[in-house]
């Protein structure tokens, strides 16, 4: 079936919503309460658009498609509309973008940008709001910037259903608020931030830390879990500061995390700016180490494909005997995005053909004389008596190895990771290069 | 000039109670009732053209055929969240006649075939919720409400808790489902509406109290009063700079002036007539040479710019100053807007405030095009018709009055 927006035929399905279609098409539609994964909620009206037949102008998200449904969104009067109505959204906005962290991400500027331009018309005072408040779970609250898309409501009512947050008051003075003591708390409540179309909630892990248009961005995906969640890496690197890792948003996925994250997974972007040191070995003494007669080693389950294929070949070169353990956590999972098991490719793993028996590895681990450690969790914390160990790591060693090899985490290296449901992605390094070698690179090296 | 149809009871004392409401003919209607099958009983309520009389005027019949078309678990919602300015009518029959409003919904309910039903009761109605509930108690008591009556309907009073904008039907539902009083999206084709999911009939408590006359008398009694098109009576209220402001029922049709000068007792004071705000607050006000030619039904209305509304008039005399008039409505917009939709949060507040400038006389002709641009950029814009009432308010007010507001210009 088709539809024709601004003159050019669409292919769509009877019955969708007009704002889908055209969301989905590229065509830009103005909207701050719809959200493709929170549904329609119609309280914006920012969405307008004209269909050929109608007296008035139409929503979007309110109109479900027919067949040759005629659709106007650029025309001079429906911007006339829509510049009414944002003017209307941006009455009582402070307009503090300088000291905003939304600025450059947010819609009301970029909406003002593409059809406002107009200058304040305001003779009156504005009606003043709370600022700075404290959500809880990292969110910042200012009801003066919010234009009550009802998005951050909807979100902890029906889909976290822990119901935190809601309207009071009424007309002009409505705002977002929690209860008295029922502050916002549950591991979703960050993506309230992400879903906010305006600098009314920030988050208070990334307020004020940099300017969103000073940041790239990188196609990435959450080694939190086995969900495999996908994600922006924001990252820079200045003149003055090595590269560093702001923060991870939500990249949409409509099959395994919707617009959503944990907050432990949008959290866990702080590992990745973990310094550590590494030994320098010489080449020699390396080699020396590997003649060991016995030896064991253990690959972590986060690796990516490409890593545990290198991993693979690096041990059946020096004959050692490969194991990788799981990252099994029973309190972390939940029935929706977390998983228990908090590696990112245990799938992988296995599609490898890896061992993963307990057991076999205890028993290999007694009797070898040299265990190499590929960043499992396990042997970064566990001291081994009577053995020396060599270890590729991304995070910090605790116990005493004869060789640590710093190598690059996941936002410098790219990769393919499976997920718990067989979902192979990939993923994709940032653009300044680590200190620390990839350890794909590393092991040719050491071959 | 006055037709008693709804209002026949109303002087007769405590005809509130079931003894003496028994004695004047109440109930009396629900041995016809059964003797017509619900399909029949739809079909005489759309003959006799019944309108819905909250506001809307939308068919009645057209409405219960809807709900009554669908299977299974159906429900009756009584409108009697009275809260238009101006407008106090619906209170006059809980007070007076309750056990009209019971025999109504009793019917009511047969038609559709629903056995339970609701009345939301304005939050401020205190008194007049606790005299319909003592008149339920009585009707269980005798078997005619509850599951040994002949028709088993079950009632139950819900009070709200002071918004007006849960007078609209879906934001009524909302409430009752004890969520936050906000409209629905409308429907695109015609549907009933859903209380917990289940089809729902929304009618306003005036409108359930016509029913047993026209069970009683058919149709055609009904037709015979009015006009073609607004068939029946109404329960014109009458409020301002009156004599003898009230509630006073007469049919469609009849003219304005007449209704104010022999109901109403003429302008209070013997002054000359300004304007009248035909029919509660959101509908646009009618200059004295309009008034003079007004008749009082919802076409004579529209075609002369305003709209019937609930039919509570408000007259206001020559002394009257249209700048505050206008100040006191939009200050309740500005209270009374739930705030959901943009334009309406925004704009109604936007408005109220830029009044105020004219008030102090301090408005600049900036401010003047403020009025009028915002009340484009409410209209028709919104889930539900409470901003463009607010719009056609002003509009109505600058159209006829724009130079009282000219003379606040610094």
């Amino acid at each position: 079936m088709k539809i024709i927006v601004d003159n050019t035929p669409i292919e769509c399905k009877e019955g969708e919503l007009l704002i889908n279609v055209l969301l989905n098409n590229g065509v830009e539609i103005p909207h701050f309460c719809y959200h493709q994964d929170l549904g329609a909620d119609g309280n914006c009206r920012m969405c307008m658009v004209e269909i050929k037949g109608q007296k008035r102008p139409q929503v979007a998200c309110d109109t479900f498609v027919c067949e040759n449904l005629e659709v106007f969104t650029k025309t001079k009067s429906i911007n006339e509309v829509k510049r009414s109505i944002l003017e209307l959204e941006l009455l009582n906005h402070p307009v503090d973008c300088p000291i905003c962290d939304q600025a450059g991400e947010c819609k009301l500027q970029d909406y003002y940008m593409d059809f406002g331009l107009y200058n304040s018309h305001l003779t009156t005072p504005k009606t003043k709001k709370g600022k700075a408040i404290d959500l809880g779970s990292n969110v910042m609250l200012d009801q003066e910037r919010c234009v009550l898309c009802t998005r951050c409501v909807r979100f902890t009512t029906n889909i976290t259903k822990t119901n935190e947050l809601g309207i009071i008051g009424r007309g002009d003075s409505s705002r977002v608020a929690v209860a008295p003591n029922r502050p916002l708390n549950n591991p979703y409540a960050m993506n309230v931030v992400e879903l906010c179309p305006v600098g009314a909630l920030t988050s208070k892990d990334f307020r004020f830390a940099q300017r969103v248009w000073f940041l790239d961005s990188v196609k990435s995906v959450c080694h939190g879990c086995s969900r495999g969640c996908n994600i922006h890496i924001d990252y820079n690197e200045t003149k003055y500061s090595d590269e560093k890792v702001y923060r991870f948003r939500s990249r949409r996925n409509k099959q395994i995390n919707q617009s959503f994250l944990c907050d432990y997974g949008r959290l866990s972007y702080r590992e990745l700016n973990e310094k550590f040191n590494s030994t320098s070995w010489g080449m020699e003494s390396f080699k020396e180490l590997l003649r060991a007669e016995k030896k064991v080693a253990l690959v972590s389950p986060s690796f990516s494909l490409q890593q545990l294929q290198a991993v693979k070949e690096f041990c059946k070169n020096y004959n050692i005997e490969l194991f990788s353990l799981p990252y099994a956590d029973e309190s972390f999972g939940d029935d929706w995005l977390k998983t228990n098991d908090t590696s990112a490719n245990f799938t992988g793993v296995k599609e490898l053909n890896i061992s993963t028996c307990q057991d076999k590895f205890n028993s290999f681990l007694e009797s070898s004389e040299l265990v190499v450690n590929f960043d499992h969790n396990l042997l970064k914390v566990k001291e081994l008596e009577n053995k020396k160990v060599i270890s590729f790591t991304t995070s910090k060693i605790e116990i005493k190895c004869e060789a640590v090899f710093a190598i690059a985490n996941f936002a410098h290296e790219s990769g393919t990771i499976i997920n718990c449901d067989g979902i192979r992605q990939d993923f994709y390094a940032t653009k300044y290069r680590c200190e620390a070698p990839r350890l794909i690179e590393l092991l040719e090296e050491l071959q | 000039m006055q037709t008693k149809i709804v209002s026949k009871n109303f002087e007769i004392p405590h005809a509130e109670t079931l003894a003496v409401a028994l004695q004047n003919g109440r109930y009396a209607s629900l041995e016809k009732l059964f003797t017509f099958t619900p399909q029949e009983l739809i079909d005489i309520i759309k003959a006799s053209g019944l309108r819905g009389k909250g506001g809307g005027g939308a068919p009645a019949g057209a409405k219960w055929q809807l709900v009554s078309d669908f299977e299974g678990k159906k429900y009756l919602v009584v409108n009697a969240d009275e809260s238009e300015p101006g407008t106090f009518k619906d209170r006059q029959i809980l007070a007076k006649d309750p056990h009209l409003l019971i025999e109504g919904m009793i019917c009511t309910c047969y038609a559709i075939g629903s056995n339970t039903s609701y009345v939301y009761v304005r939050g401020e109605y205190e008194e007049f919720s606790n005299i319909l509930q003592v008149a339920i108690d009585e009707a269980y008591e005798k078997n005619l409400l509850g599951i040994d009556a002949k028709y088993p309907v079950e009632i139950t009073i819900h009070r709200g808790a002071g918004a007006y904008i849960c007078g609209e039907k879906s934001a009524l539902l909302e409430s009752l489902e004890g969520n936050r009083g906000h409209p629905r999206l409308k429907p695109k084709s015609p549907e009933p509406e859903f209380y917990f999911g289940e089809p729902t009939l929304v009618n306003n408590v005036e409108t359930i109290a016509s029913v047993p006359f026209i069970v009683e008398n058919g149709a055609e009694a009904y037709t015979a009063c009015g006009t073609d098109c607004s068939p029946g009576t109404l329960l014109f209220a009458i409020s301002g700079h009156v004599e003898k402001p009230g509630v006073y029922e007469a049919q469609f049709g009849v003219g304005m002036w007449d209704y104010i000068q022999e109901l109403g007792g003429g302008v209070k004071g013997g002054k000359k007539l300004k304007a009248v705000i035909p029919g509660g607050a959101s509908t646009p006000i009618l200059p004295a040479h309009l008034v003079y030619e007004a008749r009082l039904d919802y076409e004579s209305l529209k075609t002369i710019g305003s709209a019937l509304g609930t039919g509570g008039m408000i007259v206001l005399d020559e002394d009257a100053s249209m700048v505050k008039a206008l100040k006191n409505l939009l200050r309740f917009y500005h209270h009374e807007s739930c705030g959901q939709c943009t334009p309406c949060r925004e704009g109604t507040s936007w408005v109220d405030k830029t009044l105020d400038k004219f008030i102090a006389k301090t408005a600049t002709h900036e401010d003047l095009e403020i009025l009028k641009s915002v009340s484009k950029s409410m209209n028709g814009k919104t889930i539900c018709v409470f901003a463009p009432a607010a719009s056609g308010v002003i509009e109505g007010f600058l159209k006829h009055f724009e130079s009282e507001f000219l003379e606040c210009i610094q």
